[in-house]
Parts: structure tokens; sequence; C-alpha cells
């Protein structure tokens, strides 16, 4: 049964967190295989909304703020759900949630008509930090219980396969008893910054931890993979959450810190600490300890779910939709983490089921998010405004619930 | 199965001859017995003198003895159910009895009218009322089947492998799959049985014909089958044999079967069943092979699988005695059994293991006793038991990573391929059947059935000892109470009525901490319990002899068990969730046979059923690919049909094809949490097989160098239509099963009427790339020989 436990947890987790899959970096990459005519498409990942026979299907679409498209007859189908997002260098990355199994990448790009075509496979580990960095992607294979090392793989994203690993020994890293787990990895600078929870990793209570009122960040070398050190910080729980990136470098290359106060023991939140922002200044090894945003006072008591970055300094970030929890549904809000402002947002649905909260596309304009949100009602995609903090709804995707949104150019 | 079909209905004529003559001339008496070949007599043979009324029958022992003629020449016809007529001429003296006796070779024969009186246990299975088809095994003895692969004969059945001998099957009938479907040895439901004793490795010589009840399951099959039944009728009637084979074949594969019965006149008697199963399964495939260091594909690569080594080691031992007073017959017996299974790939081919294997045993006491007219005549009394202590696990301890090339890099600490484990478990599962049937007279017959059922999971993991506290309680009981009536109104019209009455209590408890402090616990205790009844009727209507409509409908339950309520650790996910799932069967067919020219004889089978089924449970690869987890599905139809044609020309040839195809669609308009209308409602149940099919020959060669031999060839096609992985509606690049079309073909010399045996096997003739579920291959062209020896007295 703990096996099995084991394998749950993953899941139920995943259907409460999420971040950002695809950003318009400015970065040209290859301009496709049309030879980069600076044509844009968007890509949507949706997945049906049956319960069983599942897979992700990828739509390519030249509008997103308006129209209708279906999985009926329609895209491409991928070999089950589960799988994750990444945009790098103009391609689009398909990974796999593997559950221990090997499986297998799967690269596109769009041909000179604009058309999604797979440039190639490759075999992966199972993924579940994945983020980018230079020229890689680094995945990394987090083991929740038994073995006590994390995989850590840079997979070169122009030649699609991998080009290094590390093993990182996760309970002499967490030092306390426990297990590090990480939670999602930052390039800052030419290091990765990887911030962790630490759990207990056995059953029952797997991803539990007695030590609900910290936070850690392991810093590695690259491209060697190396520890250089740990920063930590008793003013808040851990950043980020198991699937969820909570840490983000912005333009001027400080660090912020999302915290949803989310540390638990036996499925009860016990953390003593506020949901929060937390800042390490660019290439300090330590906390600013002068600076500290609670959310849970800007928001009127509601906690961090996930984030993704517009750009300068405004993020939008997913809150619980009821006070004090750490888990259900969510609404939206846009704050400044440098003037330290909060905004609800409007014009999203009343009761959202899923959000595309692991592949959501920034447009590179530092105040445009577009992000899918499903209810009872539907699937569509929302942009989202950071300077009104309004979200308009757009394209509807027909019978399934958006997974991810990207952009590739042509 | 179908063979028995073509090779007859029969019938005997019950002429009752007198004697007319009044001549007063001196008469004399004709006697002798009619036998078969092997010395057993042939009862009720028709014995009659030509060009006159006079005639007689055989009695049980077959001596007949003709009415007093007169001097004169004569000629004898014979003629029996099932064998070739002969004539002998006879010149008879005034006053002088003679003897003359008849051996009757068997044949196939089928005499127009009346009267029923002699068919094979396998025939008078097919004639029920229900949708039910049997095998009979007996006539695969020279083959290296199992009963997986024999059942996928079967129209309706359609048997899905992950790989080569031993590896994981997927039965489905009619689109059930899975659990829907029960399995039985001789009445007494598998369910407990384990991986030692499956489908997938007992052969078929273990068996005597094996009935699969299509829809609507007769109620001394005591059990929650949702979509039907299959039942493996082991061979018993035989008073002393022994049945000996050894088979030798493709990928170091090695298959042994011993039978062996010995009843004494005491009515002391012994079985023992004995097989053995060994395979490297090291077939090649065609696959993308991963660079070890940088995950790069070389493409579709040819490589043998290099960890699939399957064995398997199984007894089955029985002594009691027969035909006693106090029980007709009283059995104590032992299953032991053990398996090893490497585990070469995950869900998808390109998850590849090198060391990882799961093994498990099988240590089963089981009782059965049986007595007929107890208390009162026409009172029949089975009772039957047993209790599985056999014992499963799974070994992952070697952190490696291989690819196809069986390259691989060892990691640093302790790992395992796919998740460290040795965790082993024992179900404790116990069960015991008791029927009681009443026959009250010839039109008016009763039947009760009980089935208990008792499992307790325990389990624990060496490497992990600290968790084996939180291990979670899993206990189950269930009790089945069927009562059925049938009515036969004459023997052309016959029909059953049955309830079922199914409840089942699961306790399960969920571990926690109480305190949050290390390695403090508490459970908090679930129960849950599910209390169903269900019910249904057959009919069968015989408008001539040789044509005969069935109807059947049930109403019928299944508990999700003890797999799907807590996973099997392995392949599958637990979901206490899970509710019962239910289904509205219906089926109506007809059967109707044929000859024309005298020696071409046709028979035509051909069901329509109709399944409506709610809070289907239904496997799916859990979202994470690599385990499967059950889900309550709210609403599926199944809308199908399944035909055979057979054919034999004397007995010389027999041909036969069957069909199925089924329209299984989801009839859910609303998923949960969705205001709108589903997109995917009235879509094609994504893989599963819709349209398949089979088709066989024989050809017999019978005085091939010398008498009382035979040589046989025969043939078998399987084709199975391309399907897709997923919804069929959705997307327009898309993942699917390509169309399987397999030939098979065989060769068996019979000596001394198949006292020793030879045979020889081709499997998959024209090597082509199968795959019964996505991306798995199954074994290439293949080669088997087989020798065995059998002896009855």
């Amino acid at each position: 049964m703990k096996n099995v436990t084991r394998l749950l947890l993953p899941v139920l987790c995943m259907g409460t967190l999420w971040t950002a899959c695809s950003k318009d970096e400015g970065q040209p990459g290859n301009g496709g295989e049309g030879g980069g005519q600076g044509k844009t498409k968007y890509i949507i990942a949706s997945t049906p909304v049956a319960s069983t026979g599942v897979a992700d299907y990828l739509l390519t679409t030249d509008n997103i703020t308006q129209g209708a498209i279906s999985t009926q007859g329609n895209g491409k189908e991928q070999d089950g759900t589960y799988r994750y997002y990444i945009t790098h260098r103009n391609r689009f990355f398909s990974l796999l949630y593997g559950q221990g199994n090997p499986g297998a990448v799967t690269t596109y790009n769009l041909n000179a008509g604009g058309e999604l075509i797979k440039v190639s496979d490759f075999q992966s580990e199972t993924v579940q930090v994945h983020t980018t960095m230079n020229d890689d992607i680094v995945t990394m294979k987090v083991p929740r219980s038994g073995n006590e090392n994390a995989l850590v793989f840079r997979i070169d994203a122009q030649k699609s396969q991998i080009a290094g690993e590390a093993q990182v020994n996760i309970v002499h890293l967490a030092g306390n008893g426990e297990r590090a787990h990480f939670t999602w990895a930052t390039q800052a600078g030419n290091k990765l910054f990887a911030p962790y929870m630490s759990i207990k990793g056995a059953a029952p209570d797997v991803f539990g931890t007695s030590f609900p009122d910290s936070c850690w960040v392991a810093v590695f070398s690259y491209p060697d993979l190396k520890l250089e050190r740990v920063i930590r910080d008793n003013r808040t729980s851990y950043l980020g959450a198991y699937f969820t990136s909570g840490l983000v470098q912005t333009e001027s290359g400080d660090l912020y810190g999302f915290s949803g106060s989310s540390a638990t023991s036996n499925g009860t939140p016990t953390s003593t600490k506020p949901s929060a922002v937390v800042r390490i200044k660019k290439d300090a090894t330590e906390f600013d300890k002068n600076y500290l945003f609670n959310l849970e006072t800007a928001s009127g008591g509601h906690r961090f779910a996930n984030q993704t970055y517009f750009g300068n300094g405004k993020f939008l970030l997913e809150m619980y939709a009821e006070k004090g929890k750490t888990s259900g549904k969510v609404k939206f809000a846009v704050v400044d983490v440098t003037a330290q402002t909060f905004a609800w947002v409007t014009g999203t649905p009343a009761d959202i089921t899923s959000t595309s909260r692991l592949c959501n596309l920034v447009a590179g304009d530092d105040k445009t998010i577009y992000a899918g949100l499903t209810d009872a009602g539907g699937s569509y995609v929302y942009s989202f405004d950071a300077t009104t903090a309004k979200a308009t709804r757009g394209l509807k995707v027909e019978g399934g619930k958006i997974t991810g949104i990207a952009k590739l150019t042509y | 199965m179908q063979y028995i079909k073509v090779l007859l209905t029969g019938f005997l004529c019950l002429h009752f001859f007198s004697v007319l003559s009044q001549e007063p001339s001196p008469r004399a008496i004709i006697t002798g017995h009619v036998k078969q070949p092997s010395g057993q007599p042939v009862p009720f043979a028709t014995v009659k003198v030509q060009n006159s009324t006079a005639g007689a029958l055989s009695d049980i022992k077959g001596v007949y003895t003709l009415p007093a003629l007169p001097a004169g020449e004569y000629t004898i016809t014979v003629t029996a159910l099932g064998f070739e007529t002969q004539e002998k001429k006879i010149r008879l003296q005034g006053g002088a009895n003679t003897t003359l006796h008849f051996q009757l070779a068997p044949a196939a024969r089928d005499i127009d009218e009346v009267m029923v009186i002699g068919r094979t246990a396998t025939q008078e299975v097919n004639r029920q009322s229900y949708n039910v088809t049997a095998i009979d095994a007996t006539k695969l003895y020279n083959s290296t089947l199992d009963l997986s692969h024999a059942l996928d004969r079967v129209s309706g059945v359609r048997v899905r492998e992950n790989g080569g001998l031993g590896s994981r099957i997927n039965f489905s009938l009619n689109g059930f799959t899975g659990r829907q479907v029960r399995f039985f040895i001789d009445g007494i439901p598998m369910d407990n049985f384990g991986s030692s004793f499956q489908l997938n490795n007992i052969p078929i010589n273990l068996a005597e014909r094996v009935e699969v009840y299509k829809g609507v399951v007769p109620v001394w099959l005591g059990s929650d089958a949702l979509g039907g039944a299959v039942n493996i009728v082991t061979g018993q009637q035989l008073r002393t044999y022994l049945d000996v084979s050894y088979s030798y074949g493709s990928f170091n594969t090695h298959r042994s079967a011993i039978n062996a019965g010995y009843t004494a006149k005491s009515g002391f008697t012994l079985q023992l069943n004995a097989f053995q199963n060994y395979s490297d399964n090291n077939y090649p495939v065609y696959v993308d092979v991963a660079d070890i260091n940088t995950g790069a594909y070389y493409p579709s690569q040819k490589v043998r699988r290099f960890h699939d080594t399957y064995h398997n080691e199984t007894v089955i031992a029985n002594v009691g005695v027969v035909n006693k007073k106090y029980a007709d017959k009283l059995l104590l017996g032992i299953t032991l059994g053990q398996n090893h299974a490497d585990v070469q790939t995950g869900a998808r081919m390109v998850s590849v293991f090198g060391k990882f294997y799961t093994r498990g045993n099988i240590v089963m006491p089981s009782l059965k006793y049986a007595k007929n007219n107890l208390f009162v005549k026409g009172l029949n009394l089975r009772v039957s038991g047993n209790y599985n202590l056999g014992e499963e696990q799974n070994v992952d301890t070697v952190y490696r990573r291989y690819n196809w090339f069986q390259q691989y890099k060892t990691y640093n600490g302790l790992g395992g391929e796919r998740e460290r484990t040795l965790y082993k478990y024992r179900n404790n599962n116990g069960l015991l059947t008791s029927t009681l049937d009443y026959k009250l007279n010839d039109h008016h017959s009763f039947m009760l059935n009980h089935v208990f059922n008792t499992f307790d999971r325990k389990g624990a993991d060496e490497l992990y000892p600290q968790s084996a506290k939180y291990e979670q309680p899993q206990k189950l009981t269930k009790n089945i109470l069927g009562l059925g009536y049938k009515f036969d109104y004459n023997n052309r019209w016959s029909t059953s009525l049955f309830g079922k009455y199914f409840m089942q209590g699961t306790k399960y408890s969920q571990s926690y901490n109480p305190s949050g402090n290390w390695g403090d616990i508490a459970y908090r205790h679930q129960q849950n319990k599910f209390s169903k009844t269900g019910y249904g009727i057959s009919s069968s209507y015989f408008i001539t002899p040789r044509l005969q409509f069935k109807g059947s409908y049930e109403r019928s339950f299944r508990l999700p068990d003890t797999y799907e309520l807590f996973g099997d650790l392995l392949n599958l996910e637990g979901n206490i969730q899970l509710r019962p799932e239910k289904s509205d069967n219906y089926n109506v067919g007809a059967s109707y046979s044929f000859r024309l020219q005298g020696d071409h004889r046709f028979s035509l089978d051909g069901n329509f059923i109709y399944r409506n089924t709610a809070d289907f449970i239904r496997a799916s690869l859990n979202q994470n690919q690599t385990k499967q987890v059950m889900e309550n599905r709210d609403r599926v139809t199944n809308t199908g049909f399944d035909g055979e044609i057979r054919y034999s020309y004397k007995k010389l040839l027999t041909a036969g094809v069957n069909a199925t195809y089924q329209n299984i669609r989801n009839k859910t308009r609303f998923e949960p949490g969705s205001s709108e209308h589903s997109i995917l409602y009235n879509d094609r149940i994504p893989n599963m097989p819709f349209l398949y099919g089979n088709g066989d020959a024989s050809l017999f060669l019978p005085g091939v160098f010398g008498k009382g031999n035979t040589l046989s060839l025969g043939y078998n096609v399987l084709f199975v239509h391309a399907y897709y992985l997923y919804w069929p509606s959705l997307g327009n690049d898309k993942l699917d099963i390509p169309q399987q079309l397999t030939h098979d073909v065989n060769a068996t010399y019979a000596m001394a009427e198949g006292r020793y045996n030879i045979a020889l096997e081709c499997k998959n003739l024209a090597d082509a790339r199968l795959y019964d579920n996505f991306s798995l291959q199954k074994p290439g062209r293949a080669f088997y020989v087989k020798l065995r020896y059998f002896f009855k007295k």
C-alpha cells in the first residue's frame, strides 16, 4: 500500500499545484526550420475532459484572443497525459512524467508552412523539475522515498539530447534527517538556484515535515552542477511547491522567492509563518533581511499557489480562493514585488476548475500573460493585463481543458 | 470447439421392430455385440435386417439379440450415433442360433429425425439456452497452446498479450475486460490463485473442455461476473489414465505436462497434474534504442529481448475416494506452484529494464465433496473450498539504467530501475462454494449456490522496516447467493430463471500520524459495504432438431474487487472510491446445421448481443503512464454481433471462420465538473479491439504409414482490425494499434490410435510484427515440436 501511496501523492499534488513554460525571451533561436520569416503560431495543449483513454493534443492556431478551436479531428495526439511542456530556443519540448520509468521526450518546431512538426525524440528520465539554463533545459528527477539521490540532467536544446548529468544526495543536502525535495530550479547568472522543501520521505506521511518554518535554496555551479551553498531563511516556509516554481530573477538581477506557507504534517498545514515574498539581492549569498512582502496581509488572508512573471517586477499570482487554505480552487492577483502592491484580477470565471499554470505564455511586453482557464462552462484562453489587473476571455478550446500555451516563430 | 458442432448433432431412431412373419419353418436367433475399435461397447445401436421389419437395439453392454428368423440369407445393417454404418451378410441355417459381432468405426453422422440420446459433453454445453461456446480441449492436446491462446479462437473473445510466454494477458469478452469476466476451474472461482496458476501458464492438456458464457452466467457459477464467465473443466471422467507431453521450441521454450489418474476398485482415487513452462522469450523486436548517455534514439533497431525469462512450475495433487455411500466424491488436494518473471519493459517499449523481476508462489490446500441423491432422490450436493497461502513479490534493487543494447549505467547509492522495492505480500484468500440442486421431475429442477470469499492482504518490504507499521489493513469478505429454477417443457423448449444476491464488506484503514512526532501512528478505519441483487432469464427453443433459437438476459453486477480497491502494487493502483458496476446484458442467437449432397456438412451460428453498462469500471493507464487504475465510467453500451460458419467433409476435412464485431460506445453526456455536452459522447471506446475473427482448417489423413496412425495438417488465421489507442474522434495525427494478421500451421502425427503423438507447429508463419497493446511487440515466427504419450484404461 505504501507504494500506492507514494504513487498517488504526486497525482494528488499535481491537481492542486503548477509555472511558466513559455517565455518570449526576445531570443530569436533558430527561427524554425522555415528559416525565420518572423511569423508566429501559437501552440495549445489540451487534455480531453474524459477520465479514461486520455491523451494530450497539440493544436496550432494564429490567434488566441478570439474564436474557437476543437480537438475533434484536429491536433497532434501525444502518447498520454501528464506531459509537461517547455519552450526554449524556438523549440517546443513535450516531456513525460514517467513515474520512475524512462520515457520519450518529443521536440517540435514549425516548418516553413507554419505546421508543427516533430524534430526529434530522445529518451529521458521521468521529469519533475524542468527549467531553462543558457542553451540547455535542466530537468531533475527527485525520489521522494527510498533512493537518496536526485538526478539532474542537462539537455542540449539544439541537439535534443542529454549533455550531462549529476547526482545529488538529498538526504545529505537536507542534513536534518529528512530529504531535500527540489520544488523547482531557476537560472541566476551562471548559477542554478534550486529551492527545496524538506520532506520525511517515509510512509505514510511522505510529503510531511517536522521543519515547516524554514526555506532553503541550493545553489549549483553550471554546467558541472556542483553544490556550492545552501541559502536559508526562517521567516517563511519553503519556496514554491512540488511542481511549482517559487523563485524568479527579475531584470535587476534580484531573485524573488514565493512561499505559500504550505508545509504540512499528516496532510495538515503546520507552518506558523505567513505566505510571503522574500528576496535574495543580486549576487548575495543570503536572503535580504529587510525585505518581506506578506501576501496574506496584502490579500486579506489568502495564500500563494503559483506565479508567472510579467516582467518589470510584476507577477501574475494564483492565490487559493479560500482564506488560510493551501489547496483547492484558485483566483488571480497581480502583484508588484518592488512596489509591494497587490490587486485582485477581475474578469476571470468565478469557479475555476483548472488552469494552465505550468505552461502559461508570457507575451514579453511586460504586461501580458496568456493562461488557459477551465470551468464547468468550458476552457478558454484568457489574457491578463498587468497594468489594469483585468482578464479578457479569448479563444475557446472545445472538448478539453487547456494545459499549456506556447508560441513559436517560423 | 466448433469441430464437434459440425461433426454432428446426433439423433438415433428408436425403432421398435416386431416380428411379423408367421411362417412355420424352424427359426434361429442372431446375437452378438457391437463394439468400437477400442473394445468399448456401442450401446443403443440399431441392428436391422434388410428387406424386413425385424430389428433390435444393442443394450448398454453393446449386446443385441434379433428376433428369431427363418432360415435364409440376410443382410444385417448396424447404425449408431457417431459411427459409420456397417453391413454384414449372413446365411442362417434353420434352427441354428448364430453369433455375429460388429465393430463400428467412429464417424460424423447425423440422422434427421427424432430423439437425441447421445452427445458429447461439449455439445451438451453448446445446446444450453445460454450464449455459450465450449471448446473441446481434447482436440487440442497435441498443440502447444495454453488456455489463453485456445480461448483466443472463440468468437467474442480477444486475449491481448504484453509479450511472449508468461507475459501478462488481458482477456476481453464482448468488450468486457479484466475482472468483469470471471474464471472458474470445475465451477470453482479462480480469483485467488495468484500469478503461478493462470490462463497464461496452464497448458491446454489440463482441461477437458473450456466453456465461455457470454453476458449471462448460469447460477452454478456463483460469482459477480458482469460480462460473462469462463469455466475450465478438467478431465476426470477417465478412471485410470496417463498423459505426458513435452514441447520444445523457439526462444529456448520448454514446456511439459503430466496428467495422471488412478482409481482402484475400492474407490480410492489419485489425480496428479503437473506442468512446467520455461522460456527465455528472447525474441527479436524492432525498437528505437536510446543512447545510454545522451538519450538520442537509434531508430528501428532490431534487438533481442534480453531480460524476459519466464518460468513456472505447478503441481496439483488430489487424493480421495469415489462412489462411496457417504460421498460420490471426496477429494483432498493441494496446489503447489511458483513462477519467476523478468520484467523487460514498462508500459511502453522505450522503458527497458535489465534486472527487475517479479515472483510468486501458490500453496493452496483444497477440499471437494460431492454427494448425489442426498436424503432424497434427485437432491445433489457439491461443496468445495480452498485457501491460498501464496505470496507475490516485486524485486527491484539494482540502481541501474539499461538500454536495448544491454548497455547500462550504474548509479551510486541505493536505488532501483523503477522504484526500489522488495515488497512482498500475501492475499490470504479463502473460498468456499456450495451447490445444492434438486430435480423434482423431468420438468422442474432447482438450484441453490453459495460462494463465500475472504481476503486479507498482508505485506511488508524488508528494505523499509520502518514502514511496516504503516501497512494498512485491507480486508474483504464477499458472499454470493444464487437461486435458479429450470423448466423443461419438453425436449424442444427449456427456460431458466435465476436470481443472485451479492454482499461485500471491505475494511480498509488509513494510517496517519496523530501527533506529528516521528513514528507516531494511528488508523482511520474505513468500511464500505455493497449489497446488490441481480437476476436473469434464459430460454431455448428447437424449431427443428437442427434449428435452435436462444435468448437470455441478465441484470448483472460486479463488485469492485480487492485488486481494484487496493491495487496489485505493480501495475494497478488502488482506488477505494469505486462503485459496483452494473449491466443489462441481452443475447439473442440462432444456430442451424444442414448438409449438401450427403457429405458436405455446414453449421451456422449467430449471436446478437446488447450490453448497457453503467458505472463501467475500466482500466486506463494512470496519468503517469506506467500503472493502470480502475475508474467508474458513467455509461457505456455495446451492440455486437458474432457469427460462425463451419464446414466439414466426411472425416477428411473441417474448416470454419468466425467474426466478431462490437460497437462499444461512450454514452456519458456530461463529464464530472463540466456542464458542457461531452464531445466524446457516442465516441467509440478507445484501445479496444472492435472487429476481429479467426479461421481454421484441418485435414485428417488416416492410415498414413500404417493402420491406426493419423496425420493431420492444420492451419489457423487470426485477424484483428486496427484500433485507436485514444479517443477516435480526437486529433488528426493519431496513435493506433495496427492490424494483426497471423497465420499458424501445424502437423500432427498420431500413432497407435493416438497413444504416441508428435506435433510440429509454426506460429506467426509470415513473421508479422504484432502488437496487442500499444508499442509492445509480440514474438515473430516461432517453431515448436511437441511429443505426447497418452494411455487410458
